[in-house]
């Protein structure tokens, strides 16, 4: 359970505070994988940011006993002047026991399909090779949610289909919170939705189709 | 070890920000402040995933600057080894300066290793969170262990090259023995705990004011003229030595020389003041980065 209290998210903008969320109380219930529906600068990764507990909300809590994966495929953390094992030595140092170690990196290895280039700096990947080993990385860890930010898209033909096999496995004991421009993956993967409306207006759907529909409706397609 | 003892100490000092379930106080520009609940990973202890947290982060940072040579960690000691080494001969050897009560290159060593460690960690704590952006998305890296593994780098880099450089001008016929070794050990776990503090405080002031990138470098610069490093304290007329005392790095200096050279006394300075002033600013440094840990944080 991820339970959201009295949240208030503004940025500072020169034209004054921009508000992306007032007093948004929700809860989104077990074992749902839901998708964050809403038009572009809606808040939906500025929510999914905060409930993975990278972005602080300015007011209110987020509560839940849950572990909350970084957003997956997230390269951003990279170090470009190490090499991929590097980077993801220290991943794994920070969230898996010493033990463990060499089996994430193993894994990784496996998944991303780099060949000499895990030995190589990151700065020398090209970008698909950058999120493989990002998509990989994020898939080494077991949390209870994975946070997926626009990331069905990775790499070539054979890699989606790898990462949806990868993907369909997860959901078997974990959830995703998922942001995607592409409303049928968000079918594929969640069954209920959060939809961001106008004027801060959030609300939660048990059915994902439902919301789908409303936000067609909304935005007129 | 006396690192592992330091390490610990500053973990200890560090622990609450990890404290498991920990109800994290936020305030953000002085307003409405409530509370947020953050639950740890994998059912670890705050404390252990502090440890975690910053030795990743300190093999890490090792291996980016010095991983790509060949001889790999080696530099790590020869760099600043080779800088002292060119001072040295810059110093003693060509322009042939002499102390009647120390030996100069030892009388170097003292001054100039403890400033070093000081205002390499002041400095690049400036830019800390800016630098670091990208880990943090990483939920057990927090700000402060940037700053903890930043500081045990630089404090094992030069006790290695202390205790290097002094091996080897000790062998090359300079004199000095290691009269009140208590003494050293304690101003230097002073200067840590001084330099860990004045990292928070620039932190923090860093990223609450970006503009402050531009000037307090320019503010630490000075303080190498300031503080003994190139003259000892005895030599300056009594009268100035109220002003000069007030900078704790000029106590950590003349304290080290104190403990390596039996001769070699100066008075005026206390391992009290230095610690009051060590003490004070880890207090100031922890608790305005306890304030502003959340507003760092936030986007």
């Amino acid at each position: 359970m991820i339970k959201i209290k009295n949240l208030t998210k503004s940025y500072r903008t020169p034209k004054g505070r921009h508000y992306v969320f007032k007093n948004l109380n929700i809860e989104l219930p077990e074992n749902k994988s839901i998708a964050l529906i809403g038009r572009n600068g809606a808040g939906k990764s500025t929510l999914l940011r905060m409930i993975g507990g990278i972005d602080r909300p300015d007011k209110g809590e987020i509560i839940t006993n849950k572990t909350i994966s970084w957003p997956v495929g997230l390269s951003g953390g990279f170090q470009g002047s190490l090499t991929g094992r590097e980077n993801v030595k220290f991943v794994a140092r920070l969230y898996a026991k010493k033990n463990d170690l060499n089996d994430k990196i193993k894994f990784v290895e496996d998944f991303a399909e780099l060949g000499k280039y895990f030995d190589m700096p990151i700065k020398t990947y090209s970008s698909g090779m950058r999120s493989r080993l990002g998509f990989g990385l994020s898939m080494a860890f077991k949390f209870d949610y994975y946070l997926v930010d626009e990331v069905t898209a990775v790499g070539d033909a054979r890699f989606k289909n790898k990462c949806a096999e990868l993907f369909n496995e997860k959901k078997l004991e974990s959830n995703f919170l998922m942001v995607s421009h592409s409303l049928a993956s968000l079918g594929q993967y969640c069954s209920a939705a959060i939809l961001i409306k106008k004027d801060n207006i959030v609300e939660y759907f048990d059915d994902i189709d439902e919301a789908i529909s409303e936000y067609k409706e909304n935005e007129s397609l | 070890m006396p690192f592992q003892a330091i390490s610990k100490l500053i973990i200890c000092f560090a622990s609450y920000p990890h404290a498991p379930s920990a109800l994290v106080a936020k305030a953000r520009g002085g307003s409405v402040s409530e509370n947020i609940r953050v639950i740890t990973l994998m059912a670890r202890s705050g404390l252990e995933v502090q440890q975690a947290a910053v030795k990743a982060l300190f093999l890490r940072e090792i291996k980016t600057r010095f991983g790509k040579y060949r001889l790999g960690y080696l530099w790590a000691i020869m760099e600043p080894a080779a800088h002292l080494l060119i001072l040295l001969a810059v110093f003693g050897f060509i322009m042939h300066r002499t102390m009647p009560d120390i030996s100069f290159p030892v009388f170097l060593l003292n001054g100039i290793i403890p400033y070093f460690i000081f205002s390499n960690i002041a400095t690049r704590s400036i830019g800390a969170i800016e630098a670091n952006q990208g880990l943090f998305n990483y939920r057990p890296v927090k700000p402060i262990d940037t700053i903890i593994s930043r500081v045990i780098l630089e404090v094992v880099i030069y006790i290695l090259v202390y205790v290097v450089l002094m091996t080897s001008v000790g062998l090359l016929g300079e004199q000095f023995s290691l009269v009140n070794i208590i003494t050293l050990s304690m101003t230097w776990a002073l200067l840590v705990i001084f330099s860990f503090g004045i990292g928070l405080i620039f932190m923090v002031v860093g990223n609450a004011f970006p503009e402050t990138e531009k000037f307090l470098p320019i503010i630490i610069k000075p303080l190498y003229f300031v503080s003994c490093i190139m003259f000892p304290l005895h030599a300056i007329p009594k009268d100035y030595w109220s002003y000069l005392l007030w900078n704790p790095i000029v106590h950590v200096v003349e304290l080290s020389r104190e403990s390596v050279v039996a001769g070699y006394i100066t008075e005026g300075v206390s391992l009290n003041y230095l610690a009051i002033v060590s003490l004070t600013i880890l207090f100031l440094g922890l608790s305005l980065y306890r304030i502003r840990e959340e507003a760092m944080l936030t986007s």
